[in-house]
């Protein structure tokens, strides 16, 4: 098989400024970070410098996920030789045997990073995953809550994925107003928290994420699913019977508006592709029948 | 009237499942619109010709499953097709049991269809090779989901499928499949897949 330099024509220092983009990025691409990161390390390994210990953590992970368990070895050992001691590569050790499903040994090892450092997030963070893992949901939560308690900000950030999980909306909820108070200008954080508040329900919560949705579009108007969750909502609260005349037409308008754009952006989006056309045609429609249900 | 997959249904369910292995993923079954009701109709299964990948990571949130599921319905009705059935893949790999959100959406679509199944991915036995098929078919009886035995008469062409399916799979053509979070990250990205239907097509 041919090598990732030969296929895409790239040299190493290409290889590794991309590994460093995928790194500050946090994605997930993990084929590609090993195919990448294997050739690198066995083949340029000397040139990276120092760099080289963080790309052996990152190649690592990125091996778990692959089931490369020989690869994922290769780092560790690597990782462990140069920094015997160090709570971050007994992390990684403990991932590795929760990809082997080795639980038990792997509790072991953030139960001793904890003993050492018992504000240590990274090793709590793992054992809610083993918990989830196992589909002790129940124990999870319960983990997650103390875990919430020692208000981190930066620990809401991968957590309210996982309240909607097991469908505690609320819990959900409370993560993403404390991830908006700290980010006030992050458009994801508002659009996500107003979609928890729509799946929540009932008439006040659906005001609360039209509101929202169209926070996160003042905040990035090309925020396609705060677009259509305003047109979601305002099309809803304009169909229920509990609201004013002038509520209804507000929320129409709003309604309207946000339908406009939609169509906008789809007719920008469809132009030069035949196929896109099958699309926009299938937006206009839905919109305009929308609009007879509500009217 | 039990459901039977297409080569092509069945591939696009798999290939998205394995572009996220790390997360959940769902979309929609999509059957082909029989005009006249046949008197002996409840012997012949409902060809599922196509899936719509729809959303991978956080699969409960209501807002977005709306907007898929009503904008499908449309393209529906435009391709003379209906919404047959749902397919969910799980994030954990031994839970292959529909959950809360799997059973709201069917009976969703079962007030459009009344012989709306789910279909659940096993993930532990989801191999490369594919020799065996690999979903578990719930069906609605009196009020309750109940599992039935695949077999490959749950398949148009089992050979095919299977023979196709682990093609693409080793090919990594799970990396160009778009779905419908794709899609509204950027509405370039076509939820119907040409490239790989023409690839599935191709490899007929």
């Amino acid at each position: 098989m041919a090598s990732v330099s030969e296929m895409y024509d790239v040299g190493w220092e290409e290889m590794r400024d991309k590994l460093r983009k995928w790194r500050e990025e946090n994605c997930r691409n993990s084929e590609q970070i090993v195919d990448v990161g294997e050739e690198l390390i066995s083949e340029h390994a000397s040139k990276l410098g120092d760099d080289i210990w963080i790309i052996y953590e990152q190649v690592m992970i990125a091996a778990l996920d692959c089931s490369r368990d020989d690869l994922a070895l290769t780092c560790l050992q690597e990782l462990e030789k140069q920094f015997s001691d160090s709570h971050r590569v007994k992390r990684l050790s403990g991932m590795r045997l929760e990809a082997l499903e080795r639980y038990d040994e792997a509790n072991k090892d953030y139960d001793a990073i904890l003993q050492d450092d018992p504000t240590n997030t990274a090793a709590r963070k793992r054992k809610i995953s083993i918990l989830k893992a196992q589909g002790k949901s129940a124990e999870a939560i319960r983990e997650l809550n103390e875990y919430l308690e020692m208000t981190h900000p930066q620990l809401y950030q991968s957590t309210y994925c996982f309240p909607c999980h097991f469908h505690s909306y609320g819990k959900a909820a409370f993560c993403l107003e404390e991830l908006m108070m700290t980010n006030p200008h992050n458009h994801l954080y508002c659009e996500q928290y107003a979609e928890v508040k729509y799946t929540q329900g009932g008439l006040e919560n659906l005001e609360l994420s039209r509101k929202y949705f169209a926070q996160a579009l003042r905040l990035n108007n090309r925020n396609m699913r705060a677009l259509f969750g305003l047109y979601m909502s305002a099309s809803h609260i304009a169909a229920s019977p509990k609201v004013s005349a002038k509520v209804k037409k507000d929320n129409m308008k709003y309604a309207a508006w946000a339908a406009t754009q939609i169509n906008r952006a789809y007719k920008l989006a469809g132009r030069g592709t035949k196929e896109n056309k099958c699309s926009m045609k299938a937006v206009e429609e839905m919109l305009e029948s929308m609009q007879i249900t509500m009217s | 009237m039990p459901i039977q997959l297409t080569s092509q249904a069945y591939c696009k369910m798999l290939l998205h499942a394995a572009k996220y292995p790390h997360c959940a993923v769902n979309g929609l079954l999509v059957a082909e619109k029989t005009k006249e009701k046949k008197k002996d109709s409840h012997s012949e299964p409902v060809l599922c010709v196509d899936c719509v990948p729809l959303f991978h990571g956080t699969l409960a949130l209501a807002p977005m499953l709306e907007v898929a599921l009503t904008l499908i319905d449309t393209w529906c009705k435009e391709n003379n097709y209906i919404i047959a059935g749902y397919y969910q893949a799980n994030e954990r790999t031994k839970d292959s049991r529909p959950n809360q959100v799997a059973e709201k959406v069917a009976a969703r679509i079962s007030e459009n269809f009344s012989d709306a199944a789910i279909v659940m991915v096993d993930n532990s036995r989801l191999t490369m090779s594919c020799f065996e098929p690999i979903v578990v078919i719930y069906d609605h009886h009196e009020n309750k989901w109940k599992s039935r035995d695949v077999t490959s008469d749950c398949f148009e062409d089992w050979s095919e499928a299977q023979k196709i399916t682990s093609a693409l799979l080793e090919g990594r053509s799970y990396e160009n499949l778009i779905d419908f979070d794709n899609h509204l990250d950027d509405l370039r990205n076509d939820w119907t897949n040409p490239v790989i239907n023409k690839s599935v097509l191709d490899l007929c």
